[in-house]
């Protein structure tokens, strides 16, 4: 396993991330703007800022085929950039929100996409050819509070959500004349928008961080607040899911997860670590950190010291050696991890950023 | 108008669909509420096999049956059950009990159980002894008095302590997270 590719950009939070698909180009949002990155030689080296967000930008993410940026934030706006001889050109995106946008992802069709937002609603967007701007339609029911986390099924219809509620739903996003009407698949046969295919509430109804469809769409695995994952395998539409399993775990909560492939989840979070989960429909498990005992970064500085730097250490500060550092890669919260590299559908690098201003790229 | 101020002014009440105006319980999991004589008849059974030496049944007994549904006393009927047979656990029987309850079928969840009844518990002696140890000066000699006021509150809170301390060793911090998530309250 090749040691992870470490890059520490700034001392601020990441609060998103997003590699282009030649992965030369890195966006990341950085309090009211985001910036983008490009890869000279083995850095990431500041190249361009996207401003025009006047609060926190909360989401960013690239379209890996048409290179469009989306962002969303605080200040209740999302905006498209698109390459122009002139620079980044922004339109502006009407989500018709009364709260902060919380995150944003692209469909895989890249012909819309949801923003989460704290009015309990998501709008789902789409380029409206003849008046030459995005509109957004709105799901409502039955969100009870601020949706923290959207991820779309690989056919551009589904979108989960998870909310503070507790709950992780399922909605159909169906819009006519943007989308090819769907495969009939396990969460439902006829979809039309805003159809509730599923919603889910683990035990102690923790609120969602983070939520995942499996690289089939068959499946569903959400992370929340009180340390748990859970993974949903439905049956068919309006049948009780076949299998739903969760997975207290002992460490502190996760924020983001990805699945690596149909039987693994790699989650991240308070920990300031990545942890692997593996399993199937018959029981998922905690399999251990992505982090290797050895070959750490963080602890190759750790030499001997000699007695006297020792003694004059408990003399000064009142301990032995300097603990400031954790003994992980990533020094503080891990906010985000998404894909970097796949093959055959099985995810082969990652990369996390997180609250301590490093991208980190895991090979695993 | 002008006197007043639109900031202050709170919208959501006025919105149909805002959370101030729906019920919050609807979001929670659903709890059967547990009338408190069937709180107490459980408590008689655990203390049966307390005295039968079998503290760990009945420790197991009383973390899978929590009762979420009832009111307060049945709520403080349980704590004191539990309390108990906390405190008839030796010290050096807590962890290898704590551990196989992990590893058994729904340990996790039994776990977490315990977890709130330490913390609540911690709640309960403080609050107890607090109220000992209120003094009309701060001299010498009046704290003298409230420290021995506050023995029992004390000894409970030290158990308590090495439970929390043990528990942590084997359900690690995930356990003390989900019992500040959890809504299901004991």
């Amino acid at each position: 396993m090749a040691p992870p590719e470490v890059h520490h950009l700034f001392h601020h939070p990441i609060a998103d991330h997003s590699f282009s698909a030649d992965r030369g180009t890195l966006a990341v949002a950085r309090e009211n703007n985001v910036e983008l990155y490009g890869k000279t030689g083995g850095k990431f080296q500041l190249k361009d800022e996207l401003r025009g967000h006047d609060k926190t930008v909360t989401g960013v993410d690239i379209a890996p085929n048409s290179g469009k940026i989306v962002t969303c934030s605080q200040d209740r706006n999302a905006y498209v950039w698109e390459p122009s001889p002139q620079g980044w050109k922004p339109t502006l995106v009407l989500l018709r929100i009364n709260r902060a946008a919380t995150c944003v992802r692209w469909a895989p069709s890249e012909t819309k996409f949801a923003v989460g937002s704290g009015a309990r609603l998501i709008p789902v967007c789409y380029f409206e050819e003849e008046d030459n701007w995005w509109v957004s339609k709105h799901l409502k029911k039955p969100i009870r509070s601020t949706i923290t986390t959207v991820a779309w099924h690989p056919n551009s219809v589904l979108l989960a959500a998870g909310s503070t509620d507790g709950h992780a739903r399922v909605f159909s996003s169906f819009i006519k004349g943007v989308d090819a009407r769907p495969e009939p698949s396990p969460w439902g046969e006829r979809l039309p928008f805003n159809t509730v295919c599923g919603e889910y509430l683990n035990n102690t109804a923790g609120w969602v961080h983070s939520v995942a469809f499996s690289p089939s769409g068959d499946a569903l695995a959400f992370a929340a607040h009180d340390s748990t994952v859970t993974v949903v395998y439905p049956s068919a539409a309006d049948q009780p899911p076949k299998a739903v399993l969760s997975i207290s775990t002992q460490v502190l909560p996760f924020m983001s997860l990805i699945w690596s492939s149909e039987s693994e989840i790699i989650a991240a979070g308070y920990d300031c670590e990545a942890y692997r989960l593996q399993g199937s429909e018959q029981g998922w498990q905690l399999a251990g950190s992505l982090e290797a005992a050895k070959g750490r970064p963080g602890l190759q500085d750790q030499r001997e010291e000699s007695a006297l730097n020792m003694f004059r250490q408990m003399d000064l500060k009142g301990k032995s050696s300097d603990d400031t550092k954790l003994k992980t890669v990533h020094q503080n919260t891990i906010s985000t991890i998404r894909s970097y590299e796949e093959s055959g559908g099985v995810v082969k690098k990652l990369s996390t950023t997180g609250v301590d201003g490093r991208a980190v790229i895991w090979t695993l | 108008m002008a006197a007043v101020n639109w900031r202050t002014i709170n919208i959501d009440a006025l919105d149909p669909d805002s959370p101030a105006n729906f019920d919050l319980t609807s979001l929670a999991p659903a709890v059967a509420p547990v009338s408190t004589a069937d709180v107490q008849s459980l408590a008689g059974h655990i203390r049966q096999l307390l005295r039968g030496g079998d503290s760990e049944g009945a420790l197991r007994g009383a973390l899978e049956n929590p009762p979420y549904g009832a009111d307060e006393r049945g709520k403080d009927v349980h704590l004191a059950t539990i309390i108990e047979i906390l405190q008839s656990i030796r010290q050096s029987e807590m962890s290898p009990i704590l551990s196989r309850i992990y590893q058994s079928d729904g340990g996790t969840e039994a776990l977490d159980v315990l977890m709130k009844y330490v913390y609540k518990g911690m709640g309960h002696s403080s609050s107890a002894t607090a109220t000992k140890q209120i003094t009309p000066q701060a001299t010498g000699f009046s704290q003298v008095h409230g420290r021995g006021g506050s023995e029992g509150g004390g000894q409970a809170m030290s158990v308590l302590l090495s439970w929390h301390e043990k528990l942590v060793e084997i359900a690690g911090p995930g356990c003390i997270v989900r019992t500040m998530s959890d809504r299901r309250v004991v």
